[in-house]
């Protein structure tokens, strides 16, 4: 009967410890009130894509906000967040320690990359095996919001990463 | 115990096809752990040969080309960039440090790099370890100073205060040498197990010097020649260099930078997050790796077939030996478990000798490897996961022990003494 109630006990704890982890969406990470982005332009004739493109790139640090409004609500938070690993350090064994997580895979050479709020900084004590760039993971652990303090700092969203594991699809 | 040593003596007398069977499963071993070591060290040495490094930047070639010519050494860079651009850069609100790298020489068959002080002070390899110098120091002023690989040094014998002729191109035997030029060591760097330690470090501006006498892609001639003395006196400001490596100040503007440099309208360049195009590098080797331990698993098992053969054959004109065990009191049970033990002996020989041979064979080529392709196989115990490996050989080879077990099991119960052979 002891073990019955233990067991419900563990049960119980370990869905509220599964409550405190906020599942968090890419897009709650921008701020409410930041001013969306202009709006794309509609573009038919495939001939005037290299034109198009030069364009929209312009000169390359004008393109995009780099110290992208973040939200300020989410420090501390727990949470656990999908996205793909861009590896910065590793181990010796090939496990991934320091990464980017970003909210698509690879470098799409078309379009500016993912703005400061787009973008979390995480590191693992563990580390992860990454086998291939292109498999989403979930990352769970205490978010953290940066500030921007000067110029040359960035705002953005850190994260100590407790558990990473693969993402499967439902 | 009497069951055992009933194997051994039946073993001992069919020494040569069990010696050989041996032989045939220790070679199998050995390559495939071999293969799992190279495939393992070949990563870990690449993983551990640069951190901390946010983005490489060179002329516009491939991810995978450009971090391989620029951080290991390997191959050829297809173009330098200009002086202006890393300028520009090296100078980017957003960077907090760049160190230049200037390729293209060698001498006796290690490469040559032209770099800044900043390289000392802010390359890192392993878990962020920092570049220390074993004796000396870095080069200063003078552009006539060289510090040395740990590999280099101990290869070649040098000591602080040698001469050397640096010389063009990365030929192992160069037929031209810069020896009106000659580089003093002044420093000596600790060993990194990285290819900084085949490695020969000068300056910018003893690389510049290196060349400022050739015209037309040829050295001078006669009175164009300009020596060491003269040389010091010139400008010696470089105009081009190979690759800049670059730390930010801060790592999520990363992508920023990156698509900044790689649109830089001065001229075409690429900028490679390391860490992204180390993955992409394995994803390519990774076909070839898994090609091979296919192979040597494949290699692992015929070995343990040539052994059941072996064992199966023998069956035959072993009958009367068994039914001489059974009319001494052995039971059917006690004839199965004597050749299992002998197929689980065999391999476990099998198996011991092949790590024997790995080992030896580490032994011996360590050195010619770490000097011939920076690959440094240490003399490690087994990891967990060979070890596994080996585990699973073995349970493979009581499986297949188990198949003459049953047919011998089977004969003793049905022959007696009088068998016709």
């Amino acid at each position: 009967m002891s073990r019955l109630l233990l067991a419900l006990l563990l049960a119980c704890a370990v869905s509220a410890h599964a409550d405190d982890v906020r599942d968090l969406q890419w897009s709650e990470l921008i701020p409410e009130g930041a001013p969306p982005p202009p709006p794309p332009m509609a573009m038919h004739d495939m001939s005037q894509l290299a034109d198009a493109l030069a364009a929209e790139t312009g000169p390359a640090a004008a393109q995009q906000s780099p110290a992208a409004p973040v939200v300020e609500a989410l420090d501390g938070q727990m949470v656990k967040l999908p996205g793909y690993i861009v590896p910065l350090d590793m181990t010796e064994e090939g496990r991934v320690i320091e990464f980017l997580l970003v909210p698509y895979f690879g470098a799409c050479i078309h379009v500016p990359p993912p703005p400061s709020n787009q973008i979390v900084h995480a590191t693992s004590e563990l580390g992860v095996r990454v086998e291939a760039l292109y498999e989403p993971f979930w990352i769970e652990g205490p978010l953290r919001v940066e500030h921007a303090s000067s110029e040359l700092a960035e705002a953005g969203y850190r994260m100590q990463a407790q558990k990473i594991y693969p993402y499967e699809l439902q | 115990m009497y069951l055992l040593r009933l194997a051994l003596a039946s073993l001992n007398n069919r020494r040569f096809t069990a010696l050989l069977t041996v032989f045939a499963i220790a070679l199998s071993v050995c390559l495939l752990l071999a293969v799992e070591r190279v495939r393992n060290e070949t990563r870990a040495s690449f993983a551990s040969t640069i951190s901390g490094t946010d983005l490489v930047v060179g002329a516009r070639s491939g991810s995978v080309n450009l971090l391989l010519y620029s951080v290991f050494r390997i191959g050829n860079a297809t173009n330098n960039i200009r002086w202006d651009s890393y300028q520009r850069f090296a100078e980017h609100p957003r960077v907090a440090w760049a160190i230049p790298i200037s390729l293209g020489d060698s001498h006796r068959g290690y490469r040559v790099m032209g770099t800044s002080t900043a390289y000392f002070e802010h390359y890192r390899y392993g878990r962020k370890q920092p570049l220390l110098l074993a004796e000396g120091r870095a080069f200063e002023s003078d552009p006539f100073e060289v510090v040395l690989g740990a590999e280099v040094a101990s290869a070649l014998g040098y000591k602080l205060d040698d001469s050397i002729v640096l010389a063009h191109g990365v030929a192992r035997v160069s037929l031209v040498q810069h020896d009106d030029k000659p580089f003093r060591v002044v420093g000596v760097l600790q060993r990194t197990g990285t290819p900084v330690d085949r490695t020969l470090h000068i300056s910018l501006a003893g690389m510049e010097a290196l060349h400022v006498d050739w015209q037309n892609g040829m050295p001078a001639r006669g009175a164009g020649r300009v020596d060491a003395e003269q040389a010091r006196a010139l400008d010696l400001q470089p105009q081009q260099i190979t690759a800049v490596l670059l730390g930010l100040n801060s790592k999520i503007a990363t992508f920023t930078l990156q698509r900044e440099i790689n649109q830089y309208r001065g001229e075409p360049l690429l900028a490679i997050l390391p860490g992204v195009a180390l993955q992409e590098l394995w994803s390519l080797m990774g076909t070839a790796e898994k090609a091979l331990f296919v192979v040597s698993l494949f290699v692992v098992l015929t070995g343990l077939i040539g052994m059941l053969t072996a064992i199966l054959t023998s069956l035959n004109e072993r009958r009367r030996e068994m039914a001489i065990l059974r009319s001494v009191g052995a039971r059917p049970w006690h004839i199965a478990a004597l050749l299992i033990i002998e197929a689980f002996g065999l391999a476990l020989a099998g198996t011991l000798l092949g790590l024997a041979l790995l080992y030896i064979g580490i032994a011996i080529a360590q050195s010619p490897l770490q000097s011939l392709y920076g690959l440094y196989l240490p003399l490690a115990w087994p990891s967990a996961y060979e070890w596994g490996l080996l585990g699973a050989i073995l349970l493979a080879a009581l499986l297949m022990g188990s198949v003459p077990a049953w047919r011998a099991y089977r004969q003793s119960l049905a022959d007696g003494l009088s068998i016709r052979l």
